[in-house]
């Protein structure tokens, strides 16, 4: 039944030399990066349950009084009022149970990605005319890059890097207060809350789903690539592996619609009729009421200080 | 008996294309134990979607509880009193515990049902510790259900539909991947479900079960019809039937030195043909 070449068989003891790999391939990353997120989740997820601040309000009031601060903070010039909104955030995290440290490192991985890219440019007088704070270089009068006139010496200006450090401390602030809100709230109170708001279900049962079967699809990724290392022989050329995490990729999108089915069928099945339905019983109590005040003062002095209607 | 499921030349193709089942005539009655059997791909899972009301046939008529089973009933998301009914009176165990868990922890996940059903929360939280308790997963209760392993997942699934308190349990090869103790657990837990008098539907090519969690045996050929539908006895007697629906197989082994060839047939005794 089998053929000639499958009866030769060698057991070993293998006599070769083994040699130390001085990276991690590609694919043990991935699957590292998979396993982080779940740990990641998993330590995020115990937050929402500690009785802190934050997690003691009544969660339609969370969401509410988040938007209104983020926007809030949005219409702020002032680096100095933002840097206090921001400092806030921490002292908030420290009261609702969260390591503060654990919080700032986890804001300020998104700050590069969101504000440094986007901003940076502005600090040079290239984009952004003003006064000299630090020279970089001396060009020239006439100098061009491409078809782009440069100006006769770069040099990063002091409204420049005013400008970037309000941008990233308003983008901290904000991001800071979004996670605040994921963190101290459980996920299905949070997307109940927002049905509150009268966000269409539609919308609601999308969010919720996306979350619940994107644990699913990592722990699939991660098979993927698990059994890849398995079969890897030897290592291929970069663009072959490119085709095969191309292929993964759209493998993953076919699957994700599959299990985006089969996940909505098991809801339906159990009578799920678009509404998310819990246990939990809103009940405002006072300090919902006074944190909904606080915040809600909190904008308007915010407002009057955007509009320069009142200083610090 | 009353009838819970009339299916009337019913047929079903996915995409227009793949016939997935052909011209199917069956009647289930409550109170009933019946598996249906066939290899893979001869549409076992697809007559349980449709059974549960997940897909519809494309072809022919579905009958549940007497009124008709079509989209346009079920699609109505609210205040869809028939839906309701069904949901309430049907509960399904998928193949794949992952797609049917998707609460953020044990006790949500089993809480789900009964709260989509509306009932008050006291009833909820009693139903759903007493569900825990029955399913000896107190420990489980505050972990995520994504963190837990293939036989703990099947559990919760099987504790998240009987929290519902369904009469009709329909279950996708519910032995699939789980150890020979929790084989047990399942089959003995199915007996009990049936002694309460609980309509149960499983789908299955594991020929060893069969005759211990139903009465009735459907079996589906390769070709998408039904091949037999009789007692258990009969249809697990029938070899030739059970060969041509790609159930068992000739298999040829080594006892020492002798080599022989037999049908692996369900009541674990092989004849030696020499």
């Amino acid at each position: 039944m089998i053929p000639d070449w499958m009866n030769a068989t060698e057991a070993g003891p293998y006599q070769g030399a083994a040699s130390l790999a001085k990276k991690k391939g590609f694919a043990k990353k991935t699957v590292d990066g998979v396993l982080a997120f779940f740990q990641e989740s998993l330590i995020s997820e115990t937050f929402a349950k500690r009785k802190g601040l934050l997690q003691s309000l009544d969660p339609r009031v969370k969401l509410i009084s988040m938007l209104v601060l983020i926007v809030g903070v949005t219409l702020m010039r002032s680096p100095w009022v933002l840097l206090i909104i921001y400092l806030l955030t921490l002292v908030l995290a420290y009261f609702s149970k969260i390591e503060v440290l654990w919080f700032v490192k986890r804001v300020w991985v998104f700050i590069p990605i969101f504000a440094g890219v986007i901003v940076i440019p502005m600090l040079f007088n290239v984009f952004l005319a003003g006064n000299v704070l630090v020279p970089i270089a001396t060009l020239g009068n006439g100098s061009h890059l491409g078809p782009i006139a440069l100006p006769s010496s770069i040099y990063i200006t002091q409204q420049g890097t005013t400008y970037v450090v309000t941008f990233i401390l308003r983008v901290a602030a904000c991001v800071s207060l979004a996670i605040l809100l994921f963190l101290t709230t459980q996920r299905d109170l949070l997307f109940k809350s927002l049905r509150t708001l009268q966000v269409p279900k539609v919308y609601v049962l999308t969010i919720n789903m996306c979350y619940r079967y994107i644990f699913l699809l990592l722990d699939t990724i991660a098979d993927l690539f698990t059994a890849r290392r398995s079969r890897q022989i030897v290592g291929l050329p970069l663009r072959e592996e490119q085709k095969w995490v191309g292929g993964r990729v759209g493998y993953m999108l076919v699957k994700s619609l599959d299990m985006s089915d089969k996940v909505h069928q098991a809801m339906i099945s159990r009578g799920f009729d678009g509404d998310v339905k819990l246990m939990h019983v809103n009940v405002m109590r006072h300090r919902d009421y006074a944190a909904i005040v606080t915040v809600l003062a909190c904008c308007v002095i915010l407002g009057l200080i955007s509009q320069s209607l009142i200083s610090i | 008996m009353q009838t819970i499921f009339d299916l009337q030349n019913v047929s079903h193709s996915y995409l227009d294309k793949f016939e997935a089942l052909k011209d199917i005539n069956i009647t289930m009655t409550a109170g009933e134990q019946i598996t249906v059997l066939g290899a893979n791909g001869s549409g076992k899972s697809t007559l349980l979607l449709i059974l549960d009301a997940l897909i519809y046939a494309t072809s022919g008529e579905v009958y549940a509880f007497g009124k008709p089973v079509t989209e346009e009933r079920f699609n109505a998301l609210e205040n869809n009193e028939f839906a309701q009914y069904f949901r309430t009176k049907v509960g399904f165990v998928f193949q794949n515990p992952d797609v049917q868990l998707f609460s953020s922890t044990v006790f949500d996940e089993i809480a789900f049902g009964p709260l989509q059903l509306g009932l008050p929360n006291d009833e909820v939280k009693k139903r759903t510790e007493e569900v825990i308790s029955m399913m000896e997963i107190s420990s489980l209760r505050d972990r995520a259900p994504h963190t837990l392993s293939g036989g703990e997942k099947k559990k919760v699934c099987i504790a998240s539909i009987l929290s519902i308190n369904p009469d009709v349990l329909l279950l996708d090869e519910p032995t699939g991947g789980l150890d020979p103790r929790s084989q047990l657990w399942l089959i003995e837990l199915l007996q009990d479900l049936a002694k309460a008098g609980k309509t149960i539907i499983t789908a299955t090519h594991d020929l060893d079960i069969v005759e211990q969690i139903s009465t009735r045996a459907i079996v589906f050929g390769e070709d998408h019809t039904i091949k037999a539908d009789s007692n258990c006895d009969t249809v697990m007697n029938n070899l030739e039937l059970l060969m041509s629906a790609n159930l068992i197989h000739k298999h040829m082994h080594r006892h020492g030195k002798l080599m022989h060839e037999h049908l692996h047939s369900p009541d674990g005794e092989h004849h030696h043909e020499q």
